[in-house]
């Protein structure tokens, strides 16, 4: 008896080849790791915050007595100088992921010398930074350093905020070192083989070929931790630095009305939804882009 | 050799540590004023209508105003720090303001750590926000029950100590009055004067009230660093003058409060200056 191949589908010639279903260059290779679905982020959850938003807002405008301006209307007047917080938080966000990415790469890089005692220095500030609280981080450094330095004869203020982007560069510079570290250690060790056996320094290696290679293994989980930083940057109202969420703290207390109080909360989510979102699809393109074939 | 490695980095951590501690020099405050031509003073900016923010992001009340006041004394320009409670001396120690102008109540343990002006430029009392439902009569009412309170009032550890009630604390008044509201809590333990300017407001509050004996009454002290002669006798010139020439009185009334007792106390106290 001779067994004959199963034709799989009608529209393929040849008879081994599977019938492809659905999309099958992304959920199978999700669902064959994890046994689920994948769930992503989509506009739609976006609508479903903003729905919220109007929802609490509606809601408190049912308890609003007629005489006090809506709550919409409250909202608006405070747009300005909540969205100027904003502003601030991003600010923050910003010099913080420099900073922090600046010197992460390099903590990163010395994570794998060939120097025992660069490593292992490295290799524990990176720990010691990675696995502290941020917060505790931010009241170590808001409350360890002084408000101004003397230099000579030059008083250099070292205001709040700075302080706290500071506070906030130390564990993205942990997380970077490790992003760099675990990038640098999936490069397959024939790349290190070949290009020593065309006589590349190590220096050379690691510039020239090792660490471009990197780059784009690097960038979805960079930005992923820039998308965390910023929404982390809120932490920086409990040391008190004017950022979105003291303002709005203030904004209320100024109004001294409760029915205000989740309207206020739901527009800062959506403000920062709307920031964050384009951040977390352009995340899942390039991952998709640069997913190492199976 | 992973013993050794473990001292030297926690040696060379703490030694970072202590270097980053810089000492500023310590001038006269009133000089380091003029010289940077410009008054820095600690205020609350969640405080209505003690200070509080309007929505151009200026802060404003009566204490704001005061600040204002005292700038225009020392002929410089004002800058207003917002602070709360729990980082307001931490600010004034560090030299971070000038100042302390920022509804702080005298205590005796303050008193410890920074320099109190006499005399105290407004008092107030400690009372509760309670729906009218409730029925509360006297403080020994409140035992066992929940009650909100301000993350670093001092009368929070009274009211829970002496007379029973469990404080659930809180940063700052939204956040209690939505608590309260949705009736987390039984009441609200807050200075008198503060609650009676809610209590105004009689769209939101008309079910709510002041119902127990004030308590505590406490003067409010601004606050200086110490050994800053100077500045300490400027200020506490001010504050006689504020009361004397009816300044205070007239700030209460600018910003919607009823004239307090002590106000009005301390206007007659200080007649040279009427």
């Amino acid at each position: 008896m001779s067994r004959r191949p199963v034709l799989h589908s009608a529209s393929s010639d040849l008879p081994v080849l599977m019938a492809p279903r659905g999309l099958p260059h992304r959920a199978p290779v999700h669902e064959r790791f994890t046994g689920l679905p994948m769930v992503r982020l989509e506009a739609r959850h976006g609508l479903g915050l903003l729905l919220l938003f109007l929802v609490a807002s509606g809601v408190a405008q049912a308890q609003v007595p007629p005489e006090n301006p809506s709550i919409i209307a409250s909202v608006i007047r405070w747009a300005p100088l909540l969205l100027s917080g904003f502003v601030f938080n991003l600010a923050i966000s910003f010099i913080a992921m420099a900073g922090g990415t600046i010197v992460g790469a390099f903590l990163g890089i010395a994570q794998i010398s060939l120097l025992p005692p660069v490593r292992k220095g490295s290799w524990f500030a990176t720990q010691f930074f990675r696995n502290a609280p941020w917060l505790v981080l931010l009241f170590f450094v808001m409350f360890l350093l002084p408000f101004q330095f003397r230099i000579g004869g030059f008083t250099i203020p070292f205001p709040d905020w700075v302080k706290a982007t500071l506070g906030l560069a130390l564990p993205v510079m942990a997380n970077v070192s490790e992003i760099v570290r675990g990038a640098i250690q999936s490069i397959p060790s024939g790349q290190w083989e070949a290009s020593e056996s065309l006589a590349f320094t190590r220096r050379q290696t690691l510039w020239m070929i090792i660490l471009p290679q990197c780059i784009k293994r690097m960038m979805p989980p960079w930005m992923n931790l820039y998308s965390i930083l910023t929404m982390g940057t809120v932490l920086a109202s409990v040391v008190g630095v004017n950022e979105m969420l003291t303002l709005t703290q203030q904004a209320l207390a100024a109004e001294n009305r409760a029915a205000l109080l989740v309207p206020f909360y739901a527009f800062d989510l959506v403000v920062f939804f709307i920031y964050c979102y384009p951040i977390a699809r352009s995340t899942v393109y390039l991952e998709r882009r640069y997913a190492v074939k199976i | 050799m992973c013993k050794r490695l473990w001292k030297t980095s926690l040696l060379a951590f703490l030694t970072a540590a202590t270097g980053l501690v810089a000492i500023a020099s310590h001038a006269d405050a009133v000089d380091d004023i003029k010289k940077r031509g410009k008054l820095i003073v600690g205020s609350k900016a969640d405080y209505k209508p003690y200070g509080f923010r309007d929505s151009s992001g200026k802060i404003v009340g009566i204490e704001p105003d005061l600040a204002a006041h005292l700038a225009k004394k020392l002929g410089v320009k004002l800058e207003l720090v917002p602070v709360v409670s729990s980082n307001r001396m931490q600010f004034l120690q560090q030299g971070k303001i000038d100042v302390l102008l920022a509804t702080m109540s005298i205590t005796s343990d303050r008193r410890k750590v920074v320099w109190i002006l006499d005399p105290a430029y407004y008092s107030s009392g400690t009372n509760i926000l309670a729906p009218k439902k409730a029925n509360f009569t006297k403080w020994e009412d409140l035992r066992g029950k929940p009650v909100c309170g301000i993350q670093g009032a001092f009368y929070n550890k009274k009211t829970a100590e002496v007379y029973g009630a469990e404080i659930v604390a809180f940063k700052s008044t939204p956040e209690v009055y939505t608590a309260l509201k949705q009736g987390r809590c039984v009441g609200f333990v807050y200075d008198d004067s503060s609650i009676m300017g809610t209590l105004a407001d009689k769209a939101d509050w008309a079910d709510y009230e002041m119902p127990l004996p004030t308590i505590d009454e406490t003067p409010w002290g601004m606050a200086v660093r110490f050994n800053e002669y100077r500045l300490y006798g400027m200020v506490s010139e001010e504050i006689q003058k504020w009361h004397g020439n009816g300044t205070i009185l007239e700030e209460e009334k600018k910003w919607g409060v009823k004239n307090t007792p002590f106000a009005e106390e301390m206007h007659n106290k200080y007649p040279e200056w009427h």
